[in-house]
């Protein structure tokens, strides 16, 4: 890629990322990481989309969010990292590398600045459904009085039992009572005494506290005052919410349907009439009566009822419109004020315009009232911003099919139909039923469960005739976890395809199986419920074609994934093509660069893919999206502050600051964080201890920061929330202050005390102080770590010249690093010189002699033929490599990053005379026929294609190539196209042709080609190739009957194999799999990087794909590399392993301890760890006999410190101290 | 909290008795998804041969049980939780602790 002078003189050093799913998280921390600024928008409240509503993971099943939220924190938290939420891009103006975006920014009414994400707000707003908002203002602009015309009584079993649990005191203000007497009538228990023209005035022994005065005391003369009501200082809602609480406490565990009894608290009533300014509700002798036409169905009542007399639906007249959770599907509801989801970045609630009361009649107010740090402003409105930048990455997603649009499998209707990521939700453990498995029907626990896949997708009758790509694997996956869940679940896929084609796809499928999970290769036709006990018949023909008929409990449909209108129309402001389905068009050979120039797309909306695919693309993205702002790197971000760190002089006395955190009520409403400080106090070195309200709100921080200084503290403990998500904030702060952000420990007394405790509000804080105390003696023996700078050698080692190799050369050229290319072969070009056509129809030779001449002539490369990397040292940022020559010398190389891109080739089995025959052929040989002898390809009048010649079977490769079914559809257009009478059978297992390229193989079907399916466990096809003639013979499943083949020619799709790199993988210590494959450091998020930090692999060393996805890695790979090369020099992390010298032993258990092979055994002959290697697990440490390897922060002194701590604190417990 | 359960060794785990545990729960990531490899695999037979030490020297080995659990399981992590401390509590005060009260108690 040239840059084009002019754009180089001006370009802005800074990329928008539009989508902050895994796909826009990972360009965004890529491209920041390698000296850009990023502005990462996202339409939604929080970034994560899909992935954080995922509960598993495949082929791992790994945690969905375990791995993503540290993604989320670090994108929340990178300062290179702008993140614009609950925003749209409107308008994008000018050209690559200098684009101008418009930006509109919604409404949030809480300022993202102030929050602390405690979440009071949410639970204080007793709001729940969308309410039909009153007009309530009359002409003469006063506020009329709704009254309500139709009214109807609400009774419960018996006539109500007036509670005075909590009870509020209400007295009459002698001077403002205006003597009318609506009090005395309202009071049903005769409390108030009152004579016409007299003041009134109440008798507290009689009265119950229900506020019935309360509530018809006149508004303009609120003569009835309301004493010993808690939190009333915050406001009338805060106070109903708080005694409501209290009366559920007292009463003891709320359990739904037991007490359905009206305790007539008056809380409901206080609510409607003086909360939300409604007064639908009235306390009369029997229960309570309702003003059905002037409710507004807010749900406000309901939700601070302490019993469960009252339901929203019988107050109205209308149908209530719960509020429902879009995060959990629908499955649960929210509050118009919602946090939209616990882990959420940012963690700052938005409140819904459509449902807020206060937005919409001014009543109310609560959340506001209830916010500790002041953060809710309901005068927010839309705002407008325009940012510069230089490129722009469009990574919307997709959205789930409608599955009602397939109306005979009654989605919608038949409540225990859901949608897979429906199931997913009900998986989850933070999801609505918290991860128990329950029919939405009935809440009844299923056993048997069927999941209909191909819901919305290879369907041409509803306009998706692509493959979703991932739906075979998520619904086997779903099926998986539901019996990890409970075992009792029988579940059933009823499929077309198995498309399990990813890297150990396959093998997990075989578990699955071997897990009884059923497979049926059928198409369901119907569903029918029966409608008393919810249960589902499902019909469909099998495989012998027997019409079945069968029962299911639950029935899960495999929705198809599609592109949102909405992202429709936002690819339609930014300018770029999309095809017919609103995916994204691209070109093969540049997968990631979208029509209009300086546009990059990623992830599934460039295409059906998951989530490897996604954020290799993602990162891809991000190389590509930089390489033309390459010049401009590091001209658009904030410089760190530079703060001296103070040094410890030997002897300093200890003093140590301790904060315990109310988190609003989240820890104090349960730990008496006062008496936690005190004790604090009372500690050994502790010289200071506050209680801060929020201590991670921007102000307290800033606070930490100056009582550091004034009280000279060196230091710290915070007793708050978990570490996990707040210790770089606070380790941050100390920094900032100048003292070794190691000098800090955390103890978690939320999750830990106030949350799980909740009941035992004396035992959670005596276990609060221990946990203190704890991390008071753990600091007490911290250690200053240092985080080791060096320089970064800005050089990328790339091994293999094919396709994957030459790519990641000149991209790396093109962002300015130099480049060592080492080729094994004399010349360039790998597999791909074998290789004719795209699967999109482009020729591959002038595409790769452009590419050879791009790398031959760009002078920041150094192609290194006929040689041989045979040794490397080092570590990331700083390698040497030893390269063997043609002439036999070897020459040294420093490089801060290494690429393998080793390759792959066509397996050749000793299969039917393969190689032997002139009319037994692989697919690429094949190929070749079609493009450079079309005159013989012309005349053959039939074709055999066997499928899985090779793959997917023991005795060969027991992996699926993946490459293999669209080589043949490829190849059978071909051959239609030279002759179209040419007969082709093409034998198959399952046709894997995933995402759009079901596109082609539906045109195969249609031109003609016959696909035979077969199953090697049941019949293999018989094959008898001579000379002479080749016969096949099989049962064909569609018809039932044998079929007997006699074709020209017959053609073996034989899968790929890795080249052999077993000494290549010894010398760089990176693992390979069991086919000879590297491994990736995970699975799912770092899909190119290798275990061993600074490496990285592309193309299909990683495993069989196609060109257009080896070039996609290539990209990735550069990009990943990026963010190691651009930077002048790195840190390391100050938690490692050392080994003290003295009493090493030099016994190896450590070199065979580390799982990731870094000890070795230096020259002084004793072993050492190389601190830029070492991962900080402290599996060595504890296994060294001689106790002589120590990890940094995770010392023997510090977990017998915190010990001692513990059995000092129990004891002082014990003897009634503390 | 540690940087994965392969940093303990056998000396913490009774450390953690002598220090007055009545039992000891240890709990890493699932097996096979060990954020490092296989630290949970090595401290799984470091607790196993706590287990037997414990079992000789007659602090009875049900008091230390290794638990794997990911993130996402907060409800098992409780059950779990719950059913070693009712095993604990139905064993009583570990050997160490009732001698050091019979201690206090002649002082």
């Amino acid at each position: 890629m040239t840059v084009n002078p002019m754009t180089e003189m001006t370009a802005t050093g800074a990329v928008m990322v539009v989508g902050g799913g895994i796909s826009g998280m990972q360009s965004a921390l890529d491209l920041a990481n390698s000296g850009f600024k990023v502005y990462l928008v996202e339409h939604a409240p929080a970034i994560g989309g899909k992935m954080a509503q995922l509960d598993k993971t495949f082929p791992t099943n790994d945690c969905s969010m375990c791995i993503v939220s540290p993604k989320l924190v670090e994108v929340g938290r990178h300062r290179n990292i702008e993140l614009l939420t609950h925003s749209d891009l409107t308008a994008l103006e000018g050209e690559a590398g200098n684009f101008t975006a418009r930006i509109t920014q919604h409404a949030r009414y809480v300022n993202i600045d102030k929050c602390t994400g405690c979440g009071l707000c949410e639970l204080a707003c007793p709001v729940t459904q969308i309410s039909w908002f009153h007009e309530q203002t009359g002409e003469d602009g006063k506020k009329k009085k709704l009254k309500a015309k139709n009214k109807r009584l609400i009774r419960g079993p018996s006539t109500p039992q007036p509670t005075t649990l909590a009870k509020w005191t209400f007295r009459v203000d002698e001077e403002k009572c205006s003597r009318c007497g609506m009090c005395h009538r309202a009071c049903l228990h005769g409390a108030v005494n009152w004579q016409k023209k007299e003041i009134a005035s109440i008798d507290q022994d009689r009265c119950t506290g229900c506020g019935a005065c309360y509530t018809v005391c006149p508004e303009k003369f609120q003569a009835i005052t309301i004493s010993d009501a808690p939190e009333l200082d915050k406001n009338l809602g805060v106070a109903v919410r708080e005694r409501s609480n209290e009366i559920i406490k007292r009463l003891g565990t709320p359990n739904q349907g037991v007490s359905t009894d009206c305790i007539r608290c008056g809380l409901c009533v206080l609510m409607c009439t003086k909360v939300m300014g409604i007064g639908a509700l009235q306390m009369v002798e029997d229960g309570i009566e309702a003003g059905l036409d002037i409710c507004q169905v807010c749900g406000a009542c309901q939700s601070v009822c302490p019993v469960t007399y009252l339901n929203v639906s019988e107050l109205t007249d209308k149908t209530p419109r719960p509020l429902l959770n879009t995060f959990n599907e629908g499955l649960n509801l929210r509050k118009p004020i919602n946090i939209f989801y616990p882990q959420a970045v940012p963690r700052v609630p938005v409140i819904d315009e459509a449902s807020c009361v206060k937005l919409n009649t001014g009543e109310c107010g609560t959340c506001q009232a209830v916010c500790g740090t002041g953060a809710i402003d309901y005068t927010h409105t839309v705002s407008e911003k325009e940012i510069k930048v230089g490129s722009l990455i469009f990574s919307p997603g997709i959205e789930v099919f409608d599955a009602s649009i397939r109306g005979e499998f009654g989605y919608g209707i038949y409540k225990n139909v859901v949608t897979s990521i429906e199931f997913e939700r009900l998986l989850s453990a933070s999801g609505p039923t918290s991860g128990s498995v329950m029919r939405p029907g009935d809440s009844k626990h299923p056993r048997k469960i069927a999941w209909i896949q191909c819901v919305g997708s290879r369907d041409n009758s509803c306009g998706r005739d692509y493959c979703s790509s991932v739906c075979c694997m998520y619904a086997t996956k779903e099926a998986y976890i539901a019996r990890e869940h409970d075992s009792s679940i029988e579940p059933t896929i009823f499929y077309i395809d198995m498309r399990s084609f990813g890297k150990n796809f396959d093998s997990y499928i075989t578990r699955a199986r071997e897990n009884n999970i059923r497979f049926v290769r059928a198409m369901v036709s119907r569903i029918f419920e029966d409608p008393q006990t919810g249960d589902l018949e499902l019909r469909y023909v099998d495989g012998s074609g027997t019409r079945c008929s069968e029962t299911f409990e639950m029935v899960v449909l495999s929705v198809g994934i599609q592109v949102a209108d909405r992202t429709r129309r936002l690819a339609e402001t930014i300018g770029i093509d999309l095809d017919s389905y609103g995916f994204a068009v691209t070109d093969g050979f540049t997968p990631m660069a979208a029509s209009r120039p300086g546009v990059y797309v990623s992830g599934a909306f460039n295409g059906p893919k998951d989530i490897p695919e996604t954020v290799c693309e993602a990162s891809g993205a991000a190389q590509a999206a930089s390489v033309a702002l390459a010049p401009v790197r590091n001209t658009m971000l904030a410089a760190a502050p530079v703060v001296h760190e103070r040094i410890e002089e030997p002897g300093d006395p200890l003093r140590i600051g301790v904060f315990v955190c109310h988190c609003g009520s989240n820890i104090a409403s349960v730990v008496d964080v006062e008496t936690v400080a005190d004790y604090a106090r009372t500690l050994p070195n502790v010289v200071f201890a506050d209680h801060p309200l929020y201590t991670c709100s921007q102000d307290s921080v800033e606070r930490i920061k100056e009582l550091i200084n004034e009280h000279n503290l060196n230091r710290v403990v915070v007793s708050a929330c978990s570490p996990s998500t707040h210790e770089p904030l606070f380790m941050s702060t100390l920094q900032q202050a100048g003292i070794n952000k190691y000098f800090f420990d955390m103890a978690n007394i939320r999750d830990q005390c106030s949350w799980v405790h909740q009941l035992e509000p004396e035992a959670a804080t005596q276990k609060a102080k221990r946990l203190m105390r704890m991390a008071v003696t753990n600091v007490s023996q911290a250690k200053p770590l240092s985080e080791l700078e060096f320089d970064v050698e800005p050089t990328l080692l790339v091994i293999g010249g094919g396709v994957a190799g030459m790519t990641a050369a000149v991209e790396a050229a093109g962002q300015g690093f130099n480049v060592y290319l080492v080729e094994q072969q004399p010349r360039l070009g790998g597999q791909l010189v074998n290789l004719q056509r795209s699967w999109d129809g482009q020729d591959f030779a002038p595409f790769l002699q452009g590419l050879i001449d791009r790398v031959e002539d760009n002078e920041r490369i150094r192609v290194l033929t006929s040689s041989v990397v045979v040794d490397q040292t080092g570590f990331i940022g700083s390698f040497e490599s030893e390269v063997m020559t043609p002439t036999g010398g070897s020459r040294k190389v420093k490089h801060g990053a290494t690429l393998i891109a080793t390759g792959a080739e066509e397996y050749r089995p000793d299969l039917y005379g393969l190689g032997e025959l002139d009319n037994v052929m692989s697919q690429t040989d094949f190929e070749r026929l079609l493009v450079e002898d079309p005159d013989r390809a012309a005349s053959i009048g039939s074709v055999v294609m066997l499928q899985c010649a090779g793959s997917r079977c023991a005795e060969h490769l027991n992996y699926c190539s993946r490459i293999c079914c669209n080589q043949a559809v490829k190849n059978s257009i071909g051959l239609k196209k030279i002759n179209p009478a040419a007969r082709i059978d093409v034998l198959y297992r399952d046709m894997r042709c995933y995402g759009l390229t079901e596109l082609d193989y539906r045109k195969a079907r249609k031109s003609g080609v016959n696909f035979i399916r077969f199953d090697p466990d049941i019949e293999a096809p018989a094959i008898d190739a001579g000379s002479a003639a080749i016969s096949v013979s099989l049962t064909d499943p569609s018809i039932r009957m044998k079929v007997k083949l006699s074709p020209d020619l017959l053609v073996l799709s034989t899968g790929i194999v890795p080249r052999d790199t077993e000494e290549l993988a010894t010398m760089l210590r990176v693992p390979r799999n069991s086919n000879g494959f590297f491994i990736e450091a995970h699975a799912k998020l770092r899909p190119v990087d290798l275990a061993s930090e600074g490496i990285f692999m592309a193309g299909t060393a990683h495993g069989p794909k196609n060109v257009t996805e080896t070039i996609a890695q290539a990209q990735a790979a550069v990009g990943r590399a990026a963010t190691i090369l651009a930077n002048a020099k790195l840190k390391l992390s100050g938690v490692f392993s050392t080994v003290n010298a003295e009493h090493c032993a030099v016994c190896l258990t450590c070199v065979r301890a580390c799982p990731y092979g870094v000890p070795v055994i230096n020259e002084e002959h004793t072993a050492y760890i190389n601190p830029a290697l070492c991962q900080g697990c402290g599996i060595c440490v504890a296994e060294c006999p001689a106790k002589t390897i120590t990890l940094g922060r995770y010392l023997d002194e510090n977990l017998n410190a915190k010990l001692e701590a513990y059995q000092a604190a129990a004891y002082a417990d014990e003897s009634g101290g503390a | 909290m540690l940087p994965c359960t392969g940093r303990i060794d056998e000396a913490i785990l009774l450390k953690a008795f002598e220090k007055g545990a009545d039992g000891v729960m240890v709990i890493g990531c699932l097996e096979g998804d060990c954020h490092y490899v296989n630290g949970n695999i090595r401290a799984r037979a470091r607790v196993e041969r706590v287990y037997r030490i414990l079992e000789q020297i007659d602090i009875g080995p049900e008091r230390i049980r290794m638990y794997n659990l990911s993130a996402g399981e907060g409800s098992k992590f409780a059950a779990f939780t719950s059913e070693f401390v009712e095993q604990v509590v139905k064993l009583g005060p570990s050997p160490i602790n009732l001698a050091r009260q019979r201690e206090a108690q002649v002082s």
